[in-house]
């Protein structure tokens, strides 16, 4: 794979589940799906239950096969060279487990024999992965004695045991406690600094992909609803910025016809306006209101989240 | 070579480890073996069987004790991921089911021949007859025959699993008692009706025990019993083995592999 080649290219993946026996019943979880994710970027699939998103990254693992269209993951197809795939890439999800009984130590060494690695290799990248994930003090403690935390970061210590060149991330920090959600993120951050390795993470929560991501798709109904880097993402969402005011008085009519007002909706006693840009509008609709003998008590500058953007996408 | 070797490793290492933390492992390779062979045992006491007719008996109870015990381990490689919820990490690393199924065969291979020699001894202790009184070579040919069938039966449980998911779970358990009633467990093939002994013909079991009771002066009801043990084995191991090859791709199609770990 050349290095300005895509880490991962995606054409009009598509799959659905059949299930039952007599009456078989079709469930499409990805339809027509496509994108490209940079080398070395951090690539955000988000979307609410039932998106997709577990079905799309498990089929560039090569945990399951699509129905039609391709996906290329460096440079390799994932059906055609799914051996050769696995070799360079790994996946941590939320919901990883392991044998109960396997202490840390074990379950490493286990996953590194699987990839073939030989003892000189394995030995010291097991006990380095174990003090990277401040496993070292519960790394012969049986797996079925760990807290959930422990057992989140083992899952992702396992998956950097091939040194993988692509690393899928599926709900990494569901369900943690905020303090281990962050030190993952810091984890998850820390690999992209050091630039080798490109990361697919699909997630919940929008701050951590906020926070993380470089590319986002938005994902509903095995479709596509927006892709793009959070920044933009925001400003074509969300359509500018907002702005909630307290005033008394009829604000929606007074604010009606002012340039760089993109909507006004009223709200309780005041209003909030959508704005191209926040900063420059917001003194000259202050000024307005005041000429019009509409004094403002309060005002709010909201701040567009990707959360905004999710919600208005799902809607 | 090396990497291969290190592949299967991975899976006769963490069967092991399971094995050596794993209660029930005690009852499975010595209690219920013992308490099956004391109990048949005790029953050919009762009906005051000459010792002949005792060696025929009891060794049907070792054979299904060893192949129980063998193909349980064959069949925990994909057991013990799909009880704990883990079957998508074996999958997704560089492996053939064959790395799998090597790997945890040697720890049944292990297992089973500690049952053997464990009942062997029991046999000789309380019954006063010898499974070895012809020779080791008898022996280990009989013992190698059962573990090459149970690797065969124990393929098939993985590949039930990965078929049907935690429903099959029961065949790792119920499967090798069908197999042992065609194949003349505790009696000759003879006195089986006309299908069912069609069908021991079908399978090896039949011709171990045959082999291995001909040393103890029962003829044999087919002729080259071992001979015939061995290539039939061999035939069904391959023909298990393309079943677990293509219930995984088939698993990798339907989801199963992703049901099995949520």
């Amino acid at each position: 794979m050349a290095m300005s080649e895509p880490a991962v290219v995606v054409r009009g993946l598509a799959k659905t589940f059949r299930t039952g026996w007599w009456r078989r019943r079709h469930q499409p979880a990805v339809c027509g799906v496509s994108f490209d994710v940079p080398p070395g970027a951090i690539f955000g699939v988000l979307g609410p239950n039932g998106a997709g998103k577990t079905t799309l990254l498990s089929i560039l693992a090569t945990l399951l096969v699509p129905d039609a269209g391709e996906a290329r993951v460096l440079g390799l197809d994932v059906v055609r060279q799914a051996r050769r795939v696995r070799k360079r890439i790994n996946l941590s999800s939320g919901s990883t487990s392991f044998l109960w009984s396997l202490t840390p130590r074990e379950i490493l060494d286990v996953a590194g024999r699987t990839y073939g690695l030989l003892a000189r290799v394995r030995r010291p990248r097991v006990e380095g992965l174990l003090d990277r994930f401040e496993l070292t003090t519960h790394a012969d403690q049986p797996y079925n004695e760990l807290s959930t935390g422990l057992k989140q970061r083992l899952g992702l210590a396992k998956a950097f045991i091939n040194d993988p060149e692509l690393l899928i991330l599926d709900e990494p920090t569901v369900g943690l406690d905020p303090d281990v959600a962050v030190r993952i993120r810091d984890e998850i951050a820390a690999v992209r600094r050091r630039g080798r390795t490109t990361i697919l993470l699909s997630t919940h929560y929008m701050r951590e992909a906020e926070l993380l991501c470089d590319e986002i798709v938005f994902l509903r109904a095995g479709r596509i609803l927006a892709h793009g880097d959070p920044p933009s993402l925001k400003r074509e969402i969300l359509s500018g910025d907002r702005i909630l005011l307290t005033v008394d008085g009829p604000v929606a009519t007074a604010l009606d016809g002012l340039p760089g007002i993109l909507a006004v909706r009223a709200n309780g006693d005041g209003a909030e306006c959508a704005v191209d840009d926040a900063r420059k509008r917001l003194p000259e609709m202050l000024r307005h209101l005041e000429s019009q003998g509409l004094p403002v008590s309060e005002v709010q500058v909201l701040e567009p989240s990707l959360e905004s953007v999710f919600i208005e996408l799902v809607r | 070579m090396t990497t291969t070797l290190v592949k299967v490793s991975a899976f006769f290492v963490r069967n092991w480890w399971m094995t050596q933390r794993n209660t029930f492992t005690f009852f499975e390779v010595a209690v219920w073996p013992v308490v099956g062979l004391l109990s048949v045992g005790l029953m050919t006491t009762f009906l005051r069987l000459p010792g002949e007719a005792v060696v025929f008996v009891l060794t049907g109870t070792l054979a299904l004790s060893v192949v129980q015990v063998c193909q349980l381990d064959v069949a925990y490689a994909v057991l013990f991921d799909v009880w704990s919820k883990s079957v998508k990490h074996q999958f997704l690393a560089p492996i053939d089911p064959w790395h799998v199924a090597v790997g945890a065969w040697l720890v049944g291979a292990l297992r089973g021949a500690a049952v053997f020699a464990l009942l062997t001894a029991v046999t000789r202790g309380v019954f006063g007859v010898s499974f070895v009184a012809h020779g080791w070579t008898v022996a280990v040919a009989f013992l190698l025959g059962l573990l090459l069938s149970a690797a065969g039966l124990g393929l098939l449980v993985c590949s039930l699993l990965l078929l049907c998911g935690l429903r099959a779970e029961v065949s790792a358990w119920s499967g090798v008692s069908l197999v042992f009633l065609v194949c003349g467990v505790y009696y000759p093939v003879s006195v089986l009706p006309q299908p069912l002994a069609g069908l021991a013909s079908a399978v090896p079991l039949t011709y171990f025990l045959e082999a291995f009771r001909a040393g103890f002066g029962f003829d044999p009801v087919f002729s080259h019993p071992l001979g015939w043990g061995f290539a039939l084995a061999v035939l069904y191991l391959g023909g298990s083995y393309l079943i677990l090859a293509g219930a995984v791709a088939r698993a990798r199609r339907t989801g199963m592999l992703l049901k099995l770990s949520d």
